[in-house]
């Protein structure tokens, strides 16, 4: 493991009821890294974003954020120190307009007023700005889910299977935009099904099975492992 | 406005009710139209204001208009070493308020509390009577309320407090301390009804406890505010005075076929106009205070 | 004495677990707070009382008859409101709410027709001689309410683990999703619970007379409350939680009475908001852990 990683996550275990979601997820994120995060329905990847991000606390195990432990730290506290997410279905704030959406995030997490319109523009929704955050369509929504994310400059942003509902042409403009978040120095923990998607915003992925990491490596050699393979066609 | 018609209208009595109301109907606007929580216990907050500002005159030998802050004071300390309930979600935070609000009640009226709160046998307050002074009270305790929920609905923390209602956990992504704006909305909802209660208390000088901790404030205040609408500055207004009218014209004399209307409206609320009276106005694109 | 609270504090116990039984599995099941409870357990009284006074009909008989009208009343109204409130934006509150005005509905009706006035049945219907258990005498109401109570709560369980539309129900109550996607209908379960949670407080109604000393009409939002207590305490949604809940409640309101009977009334709500503040999972719930 290395020293100088983000985010280091060490036997991350969670248990609800009597299933157990986790079961010693161990991974690493470097700054400005991207990294995949799959495997087969069930294997916990949703689960491991929401006890990262805080919306759950781990029964057992460590994270550790720029070094320093974060587990019990709620989701605001998390959220200002740099580390936010999207969500599989997003969830902006119906009633308030787009502007509102991200104004208040901007307010709460102490981010210079400027960053709105700069995030509006960067995920094309300035012309929505005046807009209920209902009205708008799914994909529209994703967009604005991110956008609220990004306001509040965060160095580590967990992303759930944005790609999901997109079509082809709307995923490409979706990885170019991922990318352009990266370049900038933010680390990304991709979530996702769609492999093609992946393979265009990343190299490196962690197979998640049953709860723990069955394979870290780069996305073509983990195509081939036997066990990955394994993993995904079988039962 | 209310502080004119008294020399207009006789029924004083009814003025000052309707007014009572409208605090108290802001107050949840306050708390359920900016959080989402919907305290069926809130008229604990009430009596507790009642309580603690006649104690205060009472037992403390202070004037009236000190004592209804010690009211506010005590509703708001209860409101506090409630906030834990805070963390229960929706249904289950109406009914354990409602539930404190009985323990509240039960403590109150107990007689081997007899020597502090009089217990049963009620509050009598009639050497600080005065029902000018508490009417224009009352008149300053609605301002109040009103220029409470202006400010929630034009500033940033009203903003925060209706993304918590929609969103809590993306709230927490956007930086917002939850539990702490939660609390805070939960506190000054709390103190509006202290205010209300001693307000009321220092008017009637002579109550018991039950009618001040009556379920039914708290159901007339939730009503009234979701008919209007919620998170509007006029919604609970409207609400009130059209059903609170209502009220006062067949139901004082036949309660029953009050609560039989009341229960319709609400019925036929919920699955026809969930977000009040004022939704159909910004249906047709009118945008409410 | 103490022997004498306990074993009355077990047949009230199992009393409150009747009158809880149905409020939960209609949680169990839809996940929906039943504010209107109360209300039919009383309207239960209410039949059971027109039909003594009218026909001198003990309340032991009225029981099959309320059950199938409250059953039916229950289908109906799962069907009338239900579906649209599940499109809605926030189904948990906003049923919440029509239940409460369902409930207010319910109560000026029993006004307008019966007055406000308590009434009662005495307790003499079933025989004035007292039972003895275990050396205690007891009024032979509290006992054919406790066992009634028993046998209906056994009924229940028969019926969630030994029938298909049990297994069903089950299967709904613990994920919805999930038992749709393996065909059930989920509807069809769910109005039958409902009408099922009705006719469980019709019949815990017919014999709240004798236990609750007098019925009136608006004697529900303290029963909601006490039943709400009750299952909480018991574990949300588990049936026999419910029957556990049940008899801590009434071994507790038994102790308090015979100790502590000016404080009695508040025993409902402090335990109500310890469980909900301490284990809000209740007694026999796993402990989740969130933010």
């Amino acid at each position: 493991m290395s020293p100088s990683a983000l985010l280091r996550v060490e036997r991350l275990s969670k248990r609800f009821g009597a299933f157990q979601a986790l079961d010693g997820l161990s991974l690493e994120i470097a700054p400005g890294e991207i990294l995949g995060l799959v495997g087969p329905n069930g294997s916990g990847k949703t689960t491991a974003i929401n006890v990262i991000s805080g919306v759950y606390l781990a029964d057992t195990g460590t994270i550790r954020f720029d070094g320093r432990p974060i587990d019990g730290l709620p989701v605001y506290r998390r959220a200002r120190m740099g580390i936010n997410r999207t969500f599989q279905v997003p969830k902006p704030f119906r009633g308030l307009t787009v502007a509102e959406n991200l104004e208040i995030a901007a307010v709460y997490s102490h981010a210079d007023r400027g960053q709105v319109g700069k995030c509006l523009k960067f995920l094309d929704l300035d012309s929505l700005a005046g807009r209920e955050a209902a009205s708008l369509n799914s994909a529209q929504q994703k967009r604005l889910d991110l956008a609220r994310a990004l306001v509040c400059r965060p160095r580590l942003l967990l992303v759930d299977e944005l790609g999901a509902g997109l079509n082809p042409a709307e995923l490409q403009s979706m990885a170019q935009t991922l990318a352009t978040i990266a370049s900038s120095g933010v680390a990304l923990l991709v979530v996702e099904h769609l492999l093609g998607f992946l393979r265009a915003v990343t190299s490196r992925v962690v197979v998640m099975d049953a709860g723990r990491e069955i394979f870290e490596g780069p996305l073509d050699v983990a195509a081939r492992d036997p066990q990955v393979i394994d993993v995904f066609l079988g039962g | 406005m209310f502080a004119a018609l008294p020399f207009v209208y006789g029924n004083h009595a009814l003025l000052f009710n309707m007014m009572m109301y409208l605090v108290l109907a802001q107050g949840i606007n306050v708390l359920f139209g900016f959080t989402g929580y919907l305290p069926f216990g809130y008229v604990g907050f009430f009596g507790t204001g009642a309580y603690g500002a006649s104690l205060a005159i009472l037992l403390l030998h202070l004037p009236p208009l000190p004592a209804l802050l010690v009211g506010a004071a005590a509703a708001a300390l209860v409101g506090l070493i409630l906030a834990p309930l805070l963390r229960l979600s929706g249904a289950y935070f109406a009914i354990a308020s409602l539930a404190a609000s009985e323990i509240v009640y039960y403590i109150v009226s107990n007689p081997h509390l007899t020597p502090i709160t009089q217990g049963p046998y009620g509050i009598s307050l009639v050497q600080a009577y005065n029902a000018g002074a508490s009417y224009a009270v009352m008149v300053a305790v609605l301002a109040l309320a009103l220029g409470a929920v202006v400010y929630l609905r034009n500033s940033h923390l009203g903003l925060a407090l209706q993304a918590i209602r929609e969103e809590p956990i993306s709230a927490g992504f956007a930086g917002i301390n939850v539990v702490r704006e939660r609390t805070r909305a939960w506190l000054l909802s709390a103190a509006l009804a202290g205010l209300a209660g001693g307000a009321y208390a220092w008017h009637v000088s002579v109550f018991y406890p039950k009618p001040v901790f009556d379920l039914n404030i708290s159901v007339f205040a939730i009503v009234f505010t979701l008919f209007g609408g919620v998170a509007t500055l006029l919604g609970p207004i409207v609400g009130t005075l059209l059903l609170y009218g209502l009220y006062n014209w067949i139901g004082i004399s036949q309660p029953e076929y009050f609560q039989l209307v009341f229960g319709i409206v609400i019925v036929v609320l919920v699955l026809f106009l969930p977000n009040g009276l004022v939704s159909l106005l910004r249906r047709i694109k009118i945008d409410v205070p | 004495m103490i022997a004498y609270t306990l074993l009355a504090g077990l047949l009230f116990g199992l009393y409150f677990s009747l009158v809880a039984t149905g409020l939960n599995l209609v949680f169990g099941v839809m996940r929906l707070i039943n504010l209107a409870h109360g209300d039919f357990l009383m309207l239960g009284a209410f039949l059971a009382y027109g039909l003594y006074t009218a026909a001198g009909v003990n309340p032991l008989y009225t029981i099959p008859a309320e059950i199938a009208a409250f059953m039916l009343a229950g289908i109906a109204l799962y069907y009338a409101v239900v579906p649209r409130l599940l499109s809605s934006r926030d189904p948990e509150m906003l049923s919440f709410i029509l239940l409460f005005g369902v409930s207010q509905i319910i109560e000026a009706l029993a006004v307008i027709a019966f007055g406000n006035d308590q009434r009662a049945i005495p307790a003499t219907v079933f025989g004035s001689r007292p039972v003895f258990l275990f050396g205690q005498s007891f009024p032979a109401a509290w006992v054919v309410s406790a066992a009634v109570s028993a046998i209906a709560l056994l009924a229940v369980y028969v019926y969630l683990y030994h029938s298909r539309l049990g297994y069903a129900t089950r299967a709904v109550m613990a994920s919805r999703d999930e038992a749709a996607s393996t065909g059930i209908n989920v509807h069809r379960v769910s109005a039958v619970a409902l009408g099922a949670g009705l006719a469980l407080a019709a019949t815990a109604g017919a014999f709240s007379a004798f236990m609750l000393g007098s019925i009136e009409p608006d004697m529900g939002i303290g029963i909601t409350t006490v039943s709400f207590a009750v299952i909480v305490i018991g574990s949300l949604g588990n049936p026999l939680g419910t029957v556990l809940g049940g008899l801590v409640y009434g071994l507790g309101l038994m102790f308090m009475e015979t100790y502590f009977p000016s404080w009695a009334d508040l025993l409902p709500y402090v335990l109500l908001i310890l469980i909900l503040l301490v284990r809000p999972s209740g007694l026999l719930g796993k402990r989740v852990r969130l933010a």
